[in-house]
Order: structure tokens, then sequence, then C-alpha cells
């Protein structure tokens, strides 16, 4: 039986990181992970992550564990064992593993668990047929094996996890027909949600899934709206044909091996469910044993990895009585720091049950989309939620975005310094930032558009410009791509003056022409054969087709017309009449004007 | 825009394409019409879209079962979809002395061939038992009576007769009628002057102003008449209702909002589109309890359009006497939508043959206005 001075179970960012520092502080470390490559939860993950540049943001998840790997492999105080599925932890610091059918045990003076977390089920009607995926089990069979589980998805949840998924799955071909959630606001983050919604994914908050439909698979889903009870509103049931359903409502910690390691469990559900309980410097109530990552709290690669360092700093200092003291306050500082936003509340209640206080940090700054000097070539950062991520701010070579000291600020540009270089667009995570620039004189605009979808256009394509919802708005000409080693490539299109602040997505244009009024359900092509059949008029246009007619007044769809008769006519949407404004601007009932206030 | 037309018309609402149609029809070339706006930007794009043969006047019982034939084959003849519904009109009395006049006028429209009859209560609420009749006694129904878009019309007719080579000016006002020694030798308009020897005023809601342009003192006024539509919902009602006890019309369209309005206490005089809040605080309570499921239904848009109203509500149709060849088809006093395609042929007819043939309309020149008028009573 082999004997080390620690063992680390768990192979993601947090175990990963815990070994490379217990190697560093020469601790002759073993690493068990039962899967045949390492990085956990990272290896799915095609997207770039967020957080301090310092930690590898802006880096694809699946790429910060081959760099994570790459440093380990340098280290001879780091044993690895892929393939090793630790089955249980038994008394005198035993561990027992499976690896290639066959029984290995190994024991340890400290203990690191990193385990990770696991999906949440959802109980609903027919949830056992085919076709009714966890999130990661889909992320699995996509991003690791290259096998598509179906063509059309449903996704039940918006957090994160669900929101990257979607994307994700758009990436690889896949429609995806809705994410429904619970809640009354979107889980994850908002550029997360952009992201998506611009490529126009609906995402239907206070909505469920029913029932999924399908005799031996999947070939529907019945959703409904839900009251503040979450209880399915009758009458409000619609089904989407759809052949996957992806359920991916949050993770719990996998705390079994911690448990059978003598750690005392605690119900938190701020934290994801059981968790063992720790103190600041991530040891449980087992002195030999200590956790990091998703099993402490469930939350992000960063916050991981640096759990995963302040844990093997202590054990080294344990075992070896190296001084650690500094470099644990600092990592305990820049924990706090990510865990200073408004996002990271939910953990800050949880970690005070433990008695865990976050230190206090600079104040979050907060700054509106800065729109920027007209006609010069800029970056449009469009991100206003306090999220703990900075790298637009680390990779700007001109010092033109401000973000400061705590990450969750948001950033602020100094378009002075601001050169047009578009170094941003591609770093950002949320791809939140895009170029623009007009021209005035031409009426036109040129918007460059992160894209990450394949194929690429081509130069001088005509494509669809969408805006933040997906919806078709005008034509847009490309006019450069700009392609980037890290495959976030820019399309630089030109769009109509008029557009130059809506165009947030292009398209290729597709068979089936788009809605260009989803009230009266209008498409370009209707409004396109009127204007070919010689009526020229908005208002003509209006009253054969219905455009801008219904409920929403033309709010959403009167500009888009104008654009599309101007192209069609030359004429410049500023010399079109674009009709007359009539009350109400908003549907009222009837009953509105039986109920008067009529006090003087 | 040609420089000499046979016959310029002005205003291009759904009386003057209707005339240009006709009169292309009848084989008619180089016929100018000039429109200051759009097409339908008159009374016909804001109107309710009724067609109704329950009149009070002979004239108006005749012009408008014409138009129902034409109306019925409007899709073949012009060559478009009006969402011509053929869904009744339902008049409701609540007065003895009110079904007493529905009594005759039933008795005469039946004298002119027109398939109409008087309900009970009871039979009303048979047709439409989600309406609240609490004070009405009965009321009238004509089966044939009808609905359909009146802008997709207005403007049908105007693609049609560009098909048939019309010379179709928008956005071109005519501005002045060059008469020389009582004959019309041509049109100015503000793109350009027209040689012409006959000219048509089709103008709606400024049928006075273009009469004396030409010295032609007609007796119209406008008024401001307000109509609102609401939301889509599934269909429920066929018929146009009219109430004229409570002062309202309603129907509901193909896409399933309905469309009404009312006559203001004080209509805004001239050719003032703006609109009020009093109209919705009027319409809302007498539509809550005459259709109590209209209580939650959401008003989407209000706005309002013009009636050209003549001294007895029904149109003027005629030639000028002391200008030849200066014909007018105007004062439709809110149902001229209804009544344009008649119209237009019976126009048609007068230039072509000098006196309408299909439908007699010679009792519907300005000499009526030099006895004692009869007025139609029929109009909200
Ligand atoms: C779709 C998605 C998107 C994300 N996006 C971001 C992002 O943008 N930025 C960010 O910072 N974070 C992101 N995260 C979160 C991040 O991936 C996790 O927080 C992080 O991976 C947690 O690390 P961990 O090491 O604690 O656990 P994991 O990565 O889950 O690793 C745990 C490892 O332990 C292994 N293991 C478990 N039990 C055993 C056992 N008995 N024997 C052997 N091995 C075992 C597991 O197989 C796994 O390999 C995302 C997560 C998901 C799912
Ligand atoms: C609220 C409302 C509801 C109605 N409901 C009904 C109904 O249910 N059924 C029905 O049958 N009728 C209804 N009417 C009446 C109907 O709309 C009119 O009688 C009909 O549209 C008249 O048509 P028109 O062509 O004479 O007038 P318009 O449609 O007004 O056309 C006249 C045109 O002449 C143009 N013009 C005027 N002066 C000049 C100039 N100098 N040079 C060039 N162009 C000029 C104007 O711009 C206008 O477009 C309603 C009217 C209103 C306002």
């Amino acid at each position: 039986m082999r004997h080390y001075e620690a063992v680390v179970i768990g192979g993601g960012p947090a175990g990963m990181m815990g070994s490379i520092t217990l190697g560093g502080k020469d601790v002759k470390t073993l690493l068990l992970d039962e899967n045949d490559v390492l990085g956990g939860q990272l290896v799915k993950q095609t997207h770039k992550f967020f957080g301090d540049h310092a930690h590898y943001a802006s880096v694809r998840g699946f790429e910060i564990a081959q760099k994570l790997q790459e440093e380990m492999a340098k280290d001879p105080n780091i044993k690895v064992e892929t393939s090793a599925t630790v089955i249980g932890v038994y008394p005198n610091n035993l561990i027992v593993y499976a690896k290639d059918g066959k029984e290995f045990k190994v024991t340890y003076k400290k203990l690191l668990i990193a385990t990770g977390a696991m999906e949440k089920q959802l109980p609903f009607i027919n949830s056992d047929l085919p076709g009714v995926y966890g999130a990661g089990a889909v992320q699995t069979l996509m991003n690791e094996y290259g096998v598509m589980p179906g063509k059309r998805f449903l996704i039940v949840g918006s957090g994160n996890i669900g929101l990257i998924l979607a994307y994700q799955l758009i990436q690889a071909g896949a429609e995806v027909r809705g994410i429904v959630e619970a809640l009354g606001k979107i889980g994850g983050y908002e550029v997360h949600a952009k992201k998506i919604k611009r490529l126009g994914v609906p995402i239907l908050l206070n909505h469920t899934i029913v029932k999924a439909i399908g005799d031996e698979s999947v070939s529907g889903a019945v959703i409904a709206k839900i009251d503040e009870h979450f209880k399915p509103i009758p009458g409000t049931e619609e089904e989407k044909v759809v052949d996957t359903i992806c359920v991916s409502v949050g993770l719990t910690p996998l705390s079994e091996l911690a448990e059978q390691a003598g750690c005392k469990i605690e119900y938190i559900p701020q934290l994801g469910g059981y968790v063992p309980i720790r103190n600041e410097r991530m040891q449980t109530s087992n002195p030999d044993v200590f956790i990091a990552g998703d099993l402490s709290s469930i939350e992000e690669a960063t916050t991981a990895m640096i759990e995963g360092k302040i844990a093997a700093l202590e054990m080294a200092h344990n075992l070896k009585s190296t001084d650690v003291e500094n470099e644990i306050n600092d990592e305990i500082q820049t924990l706090s720091l990510f865990r200073s936003g408004p996002k990271s509340e939910k953990i800050r209640i949880g970690l005070e049950k433990f008695g865990i206080n976050v230190k206090p940090v600079p104040e979050i700054e907060r700054h509106g989309v800065q729109i920027g000097p007209q006609g010069k070539l800029r970056a449009i950062i469009d991100c206003t939620e306090e999220i703990p991520c900075n790298s637009c701010e680390a990779v700007c070579p001109f010092g033109a975005i401000h973000i400061g000291e705590n990450l969750n600020s948001t950033p602020v540009v100094d378009y002075d310094k601001c050169n047009g270089c578009a170094t941003c667009v591609i770093a950002c995570p949320g791809l939140a930032i895009h170029m623009l620039k007009e021209d005035v004189e031409n009426s036109t605009a040129l918007v460059g558009i992160p894209y990450e979808l394949l194929p690429l256009p081509e130069k001088g394509q005509k494509m669809w410009a969408l805006d933040e919802d997906g919806n078709y708005i005008c034509d847009a000409i490309v006019k450069k791509i700009a392609k980037y080693p890290n495959k976030t490539n820019i399309i630089y299109v030109e769009v109509p003056l008029e557009f130059s602040q809506k165009v947030l997505s292009v398209e290729f244009p597709k068979r089936e022409s788009p809605f260009v009024c989803r009230c009266e359900e209008v498409t370009l092509d209707e409004i396109e054969r009127v204007i070919d059949s010689g009526i020229t008029d908005f208002e003509e246009i209006k009253r054969l087709t219905r455009v801008t007619m219904g409920p929403c007044g033309g709010k959403n769809c009167k500009l888009v017309v104008l654009g599309i008769l101007s192209r069609k006519t030359g004429v410049p949407i500023s010399k079109l009449s674009h009709g007359t404004s009539r009350p109400p601007v908003k549907p009222v009932e009837f009953s509105l004007f039986t109920k008067r206030d009529d006090s003087k | 825009m040609i420089p000499e037309a046979s016959v310029v018309i002005i205003g291009g609402g759904i009386v003057g394409t209707s005339v240009a149609f006709n009169l292309a029809k009848l084989g008619v070339n180089n016929i100018s019409v000039f429109e200051k706006s759009y097409i339908s930007s008159g009374s016909t794009g804001r109107c309710g879209g009724g067609i109704r043969q329950q009149w009070t006047s002979r004239m108006n019982v005749r012009l408008a079962m014409r138009s129902v034939k034409l109306f019925r084959q409007f899709k073949r003849d012009v060559g478009m979809d009006i969402e011509y519904h053929q869904g009744g009109y339902l008049l409701l009395a609540y007065s003895d002395k009110e079904m007493e006049e529905f009594r005759n006028n039933v008795r005469m429209q039946r004298e002119e061939g027109l398939d109409v009859e008087l309900l009970t209560k009871e039979q009303i609420l048979k047709k439409f038992p989600f309406m609240n009749l609490e004070e009405v006694k009965g009321g009238t129904w004509c089966p044939t009576d009808a609905h359909a878009n009146p802008q997709i019309a207005n403007i049908a007719y105007a693609m049609a007769i560009k098909r048939m080579g019309v010379d179709l000016n928008t956005h071109t006002s005519v501005v002045g009628i060059d008469i020389q020694n009582g004959e019309i030798v041509g049109v100015q308009t503000d793109k350009g002057y027209v040689k012409t020897n006959v000219v048509v005023n089709a103008a709606g809601g400024f049928s006075h102003e273009v009469g004396l342009m030409a010295n032609v003192n007609i007796p119209t006024h406008s008024e401001r008449h307000q109509i609102l539509v609401t939301e889509s919902v599934n269909h429920v009602l066929d018929p146009m209702v009219i109430s004229f006890q409570n002062n309202y019309y309603v129907r509901q369209t193909k896409h399933g909002s309905f469309i009404m309005g009312q006559s203001d206490k004080n209509p805004a005089q001239g050719n003032d589109l703006g609109h009020t809040v009093e109209f919705l605080e009027e319409m809302a309570p007498k539509m809550i309890h005459d259709f109590p499921f209209m209580k939650h239904l959401h008003i989407v848009r209000q706005w309002s359009g013009a009636y050209n109203v003549s001294p007895d509500a029904q149109p003027i149709i005629d030639e000028a006497q002391n200008v030849s060849r200066y014909i007018f088809a105007v004062g439709f006093s809110g149902h001229g939508f209804m009544l344009a395609p008649a119209v237009g042929e019976a126009v048609a007819e007068m230039i072509v043959y000098g006196h309408s043939k299909t439908t007699d309309i010679s009792n519907l020149g300005m000499s009526r206005f030099a006895n004692k008028i009869e007025k139609e009573h029929n109009v909200v």
C-alpha cells in the first residue's frame, strides 16, 4: 500500500490548482480523478471564462484545463492517476479506489476533497423518456465526444449553465426553441442571456415544463406559465416541438466522500445543498481533511482554483510548517473581491452561517452603456451588470478601459484613448463588446460584431442584421472579417445609419422570410412584395399588410419597415413619411374608462 | 403626370378611384387622378367599413343595394380580397316609437326589394346571446348587409386603375381650376398644369373648398368623427350592430379586432383630425353595458376622420350649373364607402353618356335643396 503526504480527490480546477500548489511547496501529492482526462467541468466548456485576468479570464474552459495540466506535468512531486474512481474513504486515512477493474489502496496525511457537484433533477411527467438529459450530459456528448443528441432543444433553467448550453448548442448547429425559467428573472449573467437572445432564443420567465411528449423518445414538450406558488396556470399550456429536453436547474455538491471522511455536513441551500462545514482556510471538522471548489459551494472555476490554492497552502503549512501566511491572506482577499458583487449574495449569506465573513473590499463602481463620439471607430461595451470580470481592462493596450480594484465594477471607456483596435472585443467572455463607426455623410454605419459561429460569411455577402432579441431589422453587407486565434472573430458589416445602435448580431439570410412585425406576423417577403407591386408609401404598405398595426403600435417594427422601403426606393429614411402616432400608446382595457379619478 | 387629360379627378379616396375605375372600364383613356397625400389618407382610410342597405331614404337604399352587388364581385372585378364579409346589420330599437319607425322603414325597404325583417328582443337574444339587451325593444335585421376593409378597397382600386393605364398622381394637390367662359380648360397642381375639359370633385372632406376653386358653392361641410380599434380576439360578432339611441356602431374585423365609433355631441368642424379622451370615456361604458365581454378587451388605437355632410345627409352627385363639365360626388355624410362602387359607376356613366344608366340618381342633384328636404335619419 502506497502512502502520500497529500492526496487530492477530484481533478477539476480546484483539485488541479490544489495539486499544483502542494507540489510547489514540495509536498508529495497524489491526484485521483475518475475521468480519463483531467479538468472536471472545464473539459466540457468551450466558452471563454469570466473572471480576473490573472486567473485565466477570457481563456476557454478546456484550454484552462490544458494549461493547468501542463503545469502539473512539470512537477515531479505530483503523481496523477486518471480513470481512478474513489469508492470510499475509510478510517485511518485510507482511500480505496478502482482503476482498470482493480482495487487500489492509498493512505494520506492530509486529504483535499474536490469532487465538485452533480446536476439536480427535476420531476415532470415522462421525464424518464429518452431525449430528456441533464445539461452536463449534453455538454459531454457534444463537446467531448462530438455527438449531437438532437436537433431541436428545449432548455429548462436559465442559470449560467442553461444559457451557456444554449449558446453551445447553436454553435453546434442545433436549434434552441426556448429556455423556460420558473423565476421572474434570468438566473445567469445578463451578458450570457443577451448573447443567446440576439441569436433569437426566447427566454420564457415564470414558465415551467409540464410534461414531455413522445412514445419511444421525446417528440415535444408541454410548457406552461406558473403562478406565484410555482403552480402551472391552466389554459396557458403550450406545446414546443422539440426532440431533446435539457434540464439545467442547478448543481448540488457531491459530499459523500467528505461525509465518509468524518467531515460534519450541513444543509445550506445558498451554497447548493449538503456541504461540509469548514473554516476560511478550507479545513473541515476533521483537521486532516480539506475541501475546495463546487463541493464547498456551487460557484465558479475561478473561485474553485483560489479555494484549491488556499486549502493546499494551509495543508503545506500543517505538514511542513511552511510560512504561507501572506500568500493565504492575499488569496482570501482576492476571494472576497470576487464575492463582493450582487450575484454572490447567496454565497455570502451561506458562508456567514459558517461564521465566514467576506472581507471589506473597494466599492463597486457602476456605469451605464456609453455611446462615445459619433464617427470614430470605437468599442461599445454593453456590460452593466456587476459581475466579477476584468478582462477588457486587462487586455486594452491603450489603457482606455477602466474597471478598477473591485472587478465587479462595470467598465468605463475613455474614448480619447480608444483607438479602435478591437482587442477587448475578442477578449470579452460575455461577447458584450462590439465595434461601431458611423459615416454620416453616406448615411451608413460600420458595425463590428463578435462572431463565434461557423461557417464565416464572405466579404461582400449580404447578411441579416438582428437586434437584441434576434429580430430581423435590416440587411447588412459584410465589409471585413477579422479572424483571431482565440476563435472569436469579428464580422464588420455596413448597415443604414439609422440602425447603427440597434444592430447587435448577424445571421445568414434564411430561406423562409423573417418576421418584420411580430404582432401581426408580417414577413420581410410580404413587405417586399407589396413594395415591388408599386406601393411605396409607408401608410399604404401598413394598410395592406397590417405591419405596425398591432398592439405594439409599431414600436418594434416601424423603423425596420422604413429601412426596407428606403433600401428598395433609394430614398433616405429621414425623407420618408412615417405615419402618425395615436393613443393609447399601450393597449388599455375598456374598464379603465369606467373607473375614473374625478378628484380635482 | 400627363400634360392633357380627358378627365381629371380630384381626390384619390374610394369615390375618386371608383369613378376612375368605372371610367376606364367604359374605355375612357387619359384619365388623371390627383391625390394630395397617399391613397386612403382621407376619410376612406379612417372609416368603419360598414356596408348597409337599411336606410330611411329610398335613394340611399337603392345605391347601397347596387353597391352590395358590386362589392360581392369586387374581388373578381377589381382584383383584390378586401375582407368582404356579409354578416348582416343589426339595428336596435329602444321605444315603441322607434319600433314604429323601424316598421315603416322595413316596409319601404322591402318595397325596394331588400331582404330585411323586424326582430323581437327574444329573436335578437337568440341570435346574439352574448349581448345585454336590457332596454332594447326589438330591432331590424338585414342579412345581406356587410362590412369590408375600406383601406384595402381603396388601394385595390388604385392598383387596378394604374394597371388600366390611369395616370394616378399621389402627393399632388390640385390648387386651382382654370375656367374660361364657363368652360374648364385645365387644372393647376402643385406639381404642374394639366389641360382638361372635364373635372370630377371627389375631394371628400375638402369638397366645399374644391367647389370654390370653380366658383361652385356646394352646400357641404366637414365634421370630425372619432373611431377606435381593439385587440384581436376570437370571432364572435358577425354583423355590424348599430344603436341610434346609445349612439354607436360596432363590428368585428376579419382579424378579430372590434372597430367602433359614435357621433360626438359637438363634433369639431372642418378637417380637424385630432382625438379626445372623452370619446373613449363615452364609448367604454356603453360598450361594456351592451357587450359585457368587452370589459377586459384592450383598446389598441383611436383616431378620427371627417364626415363630409350635406343638408339632408344624402350625397350630392351633380354637374355644376354655371361651369360645364364640372361634376361632383360629395357630401356622403358618413356613408360614402359603402356607396362608392355604385356611385363610381353612376358618375362614369354621367360623364360618358350624359346621364347615369344603371342606377337612377337624378334626385341626388343640387336642385333638391330648393324644395323642402327629406332628411336621412339612420345616421350615427
Ligand atoms: C456550463 C458551465 C459553464 C461554466 N462557466 C464558468 C465560467 O464561465 N467561469 C467560471 O469561473 N466557472 C464556470 N463554470 C463553473 C466551473 O466549471 C465549476 O465551478 C468548476 O469546474 C468547479 O470546479 P471543481 O474542481 O470544484 O469541480 P469539477 O470541475 O466538477 O471537478 C470535480 C472532479 O472530481 C471528479 N470526481 C468526483 N467524484 C469522484 C470520485 N469519487 N472519484 C474520482 N473523481 C471524482 C469529477 O469527475 C470531476 O472531474 C461553469 C460550469 C458549467 C457546468
Ligand atoms: C370615423 C368614420 C367612420 C365611417 N364609417 C363609415 C362606414 O362604416 N361606412 C361607410 O360607408 N362610410 C363610413 N364613413 C364615411 C366614409 O369614410 C366616407 O364617406 C368616404 O370614405 C368618402 O370617400 P371619398 O373618396 O369621398 O373621400 P376621401 O376618402 O376623404 O377622399 C378624398 C381625397 O381627396 C383628397 N383631396 C382633397 N382635396 C384635394 C386637393 N385639392 N387635391 C388633391 N387631393 C385632394 C384627400 O386627400 C382625400 O384623400 C366613415 C367616416 C368616418 C370619418
